[in-house]
Parts: C-alpha cells; sequence; structure tokens
C-alpha cells in the first residue's frame, strides 16, 4: 500500500463498504430487545431461539440444502466430464462447447428463470423444485466446468499418459488417476456452487411454490411482512454456515486456488 | 539381428509441419539405441508413436514382429519414463512401481517382492512408503525408472530422462542405466539431444534432423565417420573446408593446430595459412579462433583449440598474427558434397 495512497483509501474504503452493514446485521441479531435497531438493547440468543423454531424459516433451510446439495451434485456430474472432453478429448469446435457451458454466466438469470417456468412447469407439469434443480444445475455449471477444468489444466497430461503406458484402460485410467487428481478441484467447484445455489434469489423467486420455497426467498417474504431482529438472527446463522465453508476451503485449498480457477 | 521394434516408412505430420518423415527404423533387440538430434527434429514424436501415444499418418510399427500402428498404449506393454517424471502424485513410490503389476493382477505378496526388488534396482528401496512430493528430483526419475522396467516391458522408451537433473548427476545416471539395462537385458530406446550423452551410452545411434534419419551407427563409427556435414558439425567438428574437387573436409578444433607463419613443422596432411581473430586462455588449452580462405576460394572460420603439453600463461596468439593451421592425414574427416 505504501505509495500508493489512492489504491490503499479505496481498499479500506471497499472493507468499510462491506464489513460495516454486517457488523450492524450481527449485533442486532443478538439484541434483547423487540426492535431491530441499532445498537442493540441488551444481549442475548433470544432471536436465534425463534429463528430456529420458526417453521417456514425451517422448511425453507432444508429445501435450500436440499436443492443446494443435489444442483450441485448434478452440476459436478455434467461438468466434470464436459471438462475432460473439453481440455483432453480431440474433439473439433472446443472453444464453441466451452462457450455453451460458460454461457449461464452472461444470460441474465430472470430470462433463464422465465423460460423454465414455460417450459418445464407449465409445459411439462412438472413441480418447481424440478423446475429450480433444472435452472440451479444450469446455473453452477459454469462454476463446475470453470474450477474443476482450472484444477485440470495444471495437471500433467503425461501422468494419465503413464497410466495407459502401464496397461490401464482409458475408463480405468480416468477413476484411477484423472479423478485423484482433480479431486482439489471437484472439491473446491463443489463448495462454490453450494454457496452460489444457497444464495441464489433470482431464479428461486421466479420458480418458487407453495410447497417448495428457499430460504432466501422465504426472508425476503419475512422482511416485507414484518421488520424484526428474527431476520438478523437467521442472516448471521447463515453467514456463520458460510464462514465455516469459506475457513474449511481456504484450509484445504487456499482461496487464491479456488477463485483463481473462475478469474483465469 | 533380431528386431525388437520396427518403423516402415512412417510419417507423422501436424497439419503443415512434418514432425516425422518416412521414417525406416529397426530397434534392435537387448540393446540400446539413442535418437540424438536438436530441439523439434522429431525424436518425442517417434518415441511417442512407438509408444502408441500418436497413431502415425502413414507407415508401419511392429513390435515383436507384430502390427503394432493402431494399436493403444496400454496393449503394448512398454515402459515409457517421461520428461517431467509424470509419477502418479497420490500413491506412494511402492503404489507407483506396483501400479502396472496391480492391472496385470499380480498377487499383494508378489507384487510387494516385485515392488521392492525394482526399487533395490534403482537403490530406493528406503522411500518405498514417500510420496513422490517428498523426493528430490534425481529420486522421482529413479522411480518413475523402477516403474516402467516392473512391468518388464518388451522395450524401455526413455524421452530426454537425464535433462532436467544437474549436471553432477547427469553424468552418473548415464551409467546407472547402462548398469541397469546390462542386469536386465532390456532393449531401451533412449531420446536425448546431448551427443555426449549418445556417445557414452548408445549401442546404437540414430542421428535425426527435421524428422528424418541422418545417420545410423555404433557411436565409434559415427563419431569417426560422420555421414554428412550436419551430423558432423553436431558432433563438434567446427572446421569445414570445400576442396576444388568438390568434396568437403572437416577437422575437429581439437585436432587443428596452429603455428606462427614460417614456423609450422612440416607434416603430411592439411596445411592452411589463417590470421588470428581471437585467442582465449582456457588453462589446458586455448580457443583460437582464424579467418582463412578454402581451396575455392571462400572465406571460412577455423577454430582450434588444441591441449598444451604443459601448463602455461601464455595465451598463445594475438590478433593479427599470421598463423598456419594444419591437421594430419588421420585427422581429416572427407565428406561428399551433396550433403
Ligand atoms: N502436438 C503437436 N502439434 C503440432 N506440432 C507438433 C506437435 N508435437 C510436435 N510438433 C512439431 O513436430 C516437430 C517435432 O517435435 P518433437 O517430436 O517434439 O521434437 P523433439 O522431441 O526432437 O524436440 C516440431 O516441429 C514440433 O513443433
Ligand atoms: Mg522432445
Amino acid at each position: 500500500m505504501k505509495g500508493r495512497p489512492i489504491l490503499g483509501t479505496l481498499a479500506v474504503l471497499g472493507y468499510v463498504i462491506m464489513i460495516v452493514p454486517i457488523l450492524f446485521v450481527v449485533s442486532t441479531a443478538f439484541t434483547a430487545g423487540d426492535a431491530l435497531t441499532f445498537p442493540p438493547q441488551g444481549v442475548s440468543l433470544r432471536w436465534f431461539g425463534e429463528a430456529l423454531a420458526y417453521q417456514p424459516f425451517v422448511g425453507a433451510l432444508l429445501s435450500s440444502l436440499q436443492l443446494a446439495v443435489v444442483s450441485t451434485a448434478l452440476a459436478l456430474l455434467l461438468g466434470v466430464p464436459v471438462t475432460l472432453a473439453i481440455q483432453r478429448g480431440k474433439i473439433p469446435g472446443k472453444s464453441l462447447v466451452e462457450g455453451l457451458f460458460l454461457s449461464p454466466l452472461v444470460v441474465p438469470e430472470l430470462v433463464v428463470g422465465l423460460a423454465l417456468y414455460q417450459q418445464i412447469m407449465i409445459g411439462l407439469h412438472q413441480t418447481s423444485f424440478v423446475a429450480l434443480l433444472v435452472g440451479h444445475t444450469v446455473l453452477l455449471l459454469p462454476y463446475a466446468v470453470r474450477v474443476t477444468g482450472a484444477s485440470l489444466a495444471l495437471a500433467d497430461p503425461a501422468v494419465e499418459e503413464a497410466a495407459r503406458g502401464l496397461g490401464a484402460s482409458p475408463l480405468r485410467t480416468f477413476f484411477s488417476v484423472t479423478l485423484p487428481l482433480l479431486r482439489p478441484g471437484i472439491f473446491s467447484a463443489g463448495l462454490l456452487s453450494f454457496v452460489t445455489s444457497f444464495n441464489n434469489v433470482p431464479l428461486s423467486l421466479l420458480l418458487q411454490s407453495r410447497q417448495f420455497r428457499t430460504l432466501p426467498v422465504t426472508m425476503l417474504d419475512y422482511v416485507q411482512q414484518s421488520y424484526d431482529p428474527m431476520i438478523a438472527a437467521m442472516s448471521t446463522l447463515i453467514l456463520a454456515g458460510t464462514v465455516v465453508i469459506a475457513i474449511v476451503a481456504e484450509k484445504t485449498l487456499g482461496f487464491a486456488k479456488i477463485f483463481g480457477g473462475i478469474n483465469k | 539381428m533380431t528386431s525388437a521394434a520396427e518403423f516402415t516408412g512412417v510419417t507423422q505430420s501436424y497439419g503443415d509441419t512434418v514432425a516425422v518423415e518416412n521414417l525406416n527404423l529397426e530397434i534392435e533387440e537387448g540393446k540400446l539405441t539413442t535418437l540424438l538430434g536438436p530441439s523439434g527434429c522429431g525424436k518425442t514424436t517417434t518415441l511417442r508413436m512407438l509408444a502408441g501415444y500418436i497413431t502415425p499418418s502413414a507407415g508401419t510399427i511392429t513390435i515383436n514382429g507384430a502390427d503394432a500402428t493402431r494399436l493403444p498404449p496400454e496393449k503394448r506393454n512398454l515402459g515409457m519414463v517421461f520428461q517431467s517424471y509424470a509419477l502418479f502424485p497420490h500413491l506412494t513410490v511402492a503404489d507407483n512401481v506396483g501400479f502396472g503389476l496391480k492391472l496385470r493382477k499380480v498377487p499383494t505378496d508378489k507384487r510387494r517382492e516385485l515392488v521392492m526388488a525394482n526399487l533395490d534396482l534403482v537403490g530406493l528401496a528406503h522411500l518405498a512408503d514417500r510420496k513422490p512430493k517428498a523426493l528430490s528430483g534425481g529420486q522421482q526419475q529413479r522411480v518413475a525408472l523402477a516403474r516402467a522396467i516392473a512391468i518388464s516391458p518388451s522395450l524401455l522408451l526413455l524421452d530426454e530422462p537425464l535433462s532436467n537433473l544437474d549436471a553432477r548427476l547427469r553424468v552418473q545416471m548415464r551409467s546407472e542405466i547402462r548398469r541397469i539395462q546390462g542386469e536386465t537385458g532390456l532393449t531401451v530406446v533412449l531420446v536425448t539431444h546431448d551427443q555426449e550423452e549418445a556417445l557414452e551410452m548408445s549401442d546404437t545411434m540414430v542421428v535425426m534432423r527435421a524428422g528424418k534419419v541422418m545417420q545410423t551407427g555404433a557411436p565409434a563409427t559415427v563419431f569417426t565417420a560422420p555421414a554428412n556435414r550436419f551430423v558432423a558439425d553436431f558432433l563438434g567438428y567446427e572446421n569445414f573446408l570445400s576442396q576444388s574437387d568438390g568434396s568437403l573436409l572437416t577437422v575437429r578444433p581439437e585436432h587443428l593446430r596452429v603455428s606462427a607463419a614460417g614456423l609450422e613443422p612440416s607434416t603430411a596432411g592439411l596445411t592452411v595459412s589463417a590470421v588470428v581473430r581471437e585467442s582465449v586462455y582456457r588453462g589446458v588449452d586455448h580457443i583460437v579462433t582464424m579467418t582463412a580462405a578454402d581451396a575455392t576460394g571462400t572465406p571460412i572460420t577455423l577454430v582450434s583449440t588444441t591441449r598444451r603439453d604443459t601448463l602455461t600463461a601464455d595465451a598463445g596468439f594475438l590478433p593479427g598474427d599470421l598463423v598456419v593451421a594444419q591437421a594430419r592425414d588421420h585427422e581429416i574427416v572427407r565428406l561428399s558434397a551433396d550433403n
């Protein structure tokens, strides 16, 4: 930062803008009072108890987890073979295929959501869970392809060739060499996908139903009707979960590696 | 001679680049053959076609007399050592070496025994339980070698196996690989761009240039009788003199002696007048670079590094000195002019 006062100031400002609202939410979650005000009145865990006892939140949390886990698994199941085909295969038009799988990053989610609503829920009479599953899987594919791709790009192709030379079929090579080499990349792609799905609002908002509603959408609903510290408590719980995931990711892989994969 | 592998009319092109052109080559069984040539001349491509990682654009490759041109690598039973070693990072040294044996369904006890025997062969039995990351470059290299040998391959293929090692280890590994080849009786194909390595290690040298074989032969034959200017140049011949009859004479710098003009001994052989351009002191010898003219009148550069019999601080000559460069008959190689 030394000798770069403008950059330094901007960085500090950035952190302040990011962290201050978070601190505000977290501290109000611990209030003993009834109102969402700052500074909080007293300290208690009262609102955490209420949030965890509030049936719509608990149900929505389970729905969100279910959706995030299944769509992450699907995105990896599709994304990993696609990554391999793009990088190791001899297919023509590789960049076209890659572009196709990265395109969900640029197509507005509302457009994807509307299309899925029309096609899957109205057209095929499927539940909103199915529609959401398709939507989230598509949304997560770019992450799965990019992050595992970045880790595959770092792997020496000669290692896989060595396995072939020693007598392993292509399939055997994949399971006993390629997959173990990719494990850190797949793990970070999974974490990133999970968090992306869990926090998603636009798709989940469009494709919700009375039977299936994700946590962020339910919380949004709640805020529109009542404004009390329970919402801050729920947010704090989500924040804590995210922080745990981030720590696990940092401990196992390091952020630079995970996010380096996306910016590459 | 029995051949372990044979290339017949093999060509490999990548778009407009012809990496290997109409290659005809026999790999003799039980011998160490090196493919020698500058970077980009097609050595790796040749080796990878033999290993089955690339399918030739044209021609056939046989291994032990059977057509293997289109056989995938896992069906060839060849041991390959890659330049990057390519060890499996997630497996221990022992599991790396046992990888091929496991695929061949060798029972656990027998496998352990073979793994240790092969690690012994490369002197690394004590590191069996380490992961590759915990080994030095030289040790990784030996593990890669043990892994390739463990499957009792019909050929052992080595792609520049020594180029990533430091100078001292490299020289040591040369005799090590030779020893292992002697003990196992394996047929070895080794790729290198280092002429010294090829001369020291080969039974047969194959000198390549731009996808074509320039000369094949025993190291002593190739060294003393290079087939053409390219091979001579690659093996360190530096003085080339065109003759009026169209032939080309070549002399190694260490065979060209320099005397002050008028003081030269009268010897049969080659005698050329020259002007010193530069003289660099190097202890046991010095490099004298001279300008002269060959028999056709074309200006040429001559280089001499004649070893001195006595220790001296005398740099020998000064730029501009008139000298005579000489070589004896048996130090002169005559090349045919068309190459
Ligand atoms: N996969 C490839 N695609 C395009 N050109 C290649 C490929 N592999 C090798 N070549 C070209 O073929 C020639 C021979 O390469 P290579 O066999 O690697 O040479 P060497 O091992 O002797 O250095 C070089 O000109 C190289 O650029
Ligand atoms: Mg090469």
